[in-house]
């Protein structure tokens, strides 16, 4: 099987084939990602597919290296975009409720205990826990990818955690 | 033991989340919305290339009159579309401006774009 570097490789020459094959090993990840940083909301898979097509009009910037991380951070960088855009229309809307983001899907019944639970955390441990546990990056790449210092990504890692275990040990015994 | 230790029983339970997830559907989007940007490109790529070329043709005339003489009615055709363009932009100078910004936008996009 070819390796995710040799596949970008072949994206950054332009074959948009191995690029589909990137998208194919990596959309789980990325999907799974946005829809955890916006907690479920509605532009998850918008900032998903923003993510790729970014992802291929910058292939040729990426030097090696942890592909997942690469696209993870892409992701944030995405979410940020729209977090951002989402801030900006609030202020406009002065009727607007006022909420962090949009978590209109947040509180359905249907979901599942561990998107629920994340969903409980704070922003900050939720980005953390996101893409250290989630989409499995390690300390260092977070760091990288938020710009946060290491020290912090690891606080809100450590935290984030146990209060997810809380969380999701409550839901059971509910 | 390793951070990524304390807590790989979570990150399996996310990784069957996302597993759960994956469709095909949505790599043929991306796929799509990719090679859509690419056909713009191309035909952006493509008018810009002829309006550079008809901008290089229509200076030939002045560059090549003196010395090699060209056919007098593909001279007077080329000096008849000059003097259009220029009545076009004298009747109303905002078409020189809205010229420009098309022709810097698309020269714009050529750039930024990847081939």
């Amino acid at each position: 099987m070819r390796t995710d570097p040799d596949l970008a490789a072949d994206a950054a020459r332009g074959n948009d084939s191995a690029f589909a094959e990137l998208v194919r090993r990596h959309q789980a990840r990325v999907r799974g990602m946005s829809r955890r940083l916006t907690a479920a909301g509605g532009d998850a898979d918008d900032i998903a597919q923003a993510t790729f097509v970014t992802a291929w009009q910058k292939i040729g910037t990426y030097a090696g290296g942890t592909f997942a991380a690469w696209i993870c951070t892409i992701c944030y960088r995405e979410f940020l975009q729209v977090r951002r855009r989402q801030r900006q229309e609030i202020e406009f809307d002065e009727t607007a409720e006022i909420i962090p983001f949009d978590r209109s899907m947040a509180d359905t019944g249907d979901k599942l205990d561990l998107s629920r639970a994340l969903a409980k955390l704070p922003e900050a441990q939720r980005i953390c826990v996101t893409l250290c546990v989630a989409a499995s990056l390690s300390h260092r790449e977070a760091a990288e990818a938020t710009g946060w210092p290491l020290g912090t990504i690891k606080s809100h890692v450590t935290r984030g955690v146990a209060a997810l275990r809380k969380h999701l040990a409550a839901d059971q015994v509910a | 033991m390793r951070d990524e230790d304390t807590y790989a029983d979570l990150t399996a339970l996310f990784t069957a989340e996302d597993r759960e997830h994956e469709a095909k559907p949505f790599v043929d989007q991306v796929i799509g919305r990719i090679r859509a940007q690419a056909r713009i490109r191309k035909l952006l790529l493509a008018v810009t290339g002829l309006g550079g070329a008809l901008l290089a043709a229509s200076q030939l005339p002045t560059l090549l009159a003196d010395s090699v003489g060209l056919d007098a009615a593909l001279t007077t055709s080329i000096i008849q579309a000059q003097a259009d363009a220029g009545a076009l932009a004298n009747a109303n100078p905002l078409w020189l401006g809205i010229g420009a910004v098309v022709m810097l936008s698309l020269v714009a996009v050529a750039a930024m774009e990847r081939t």
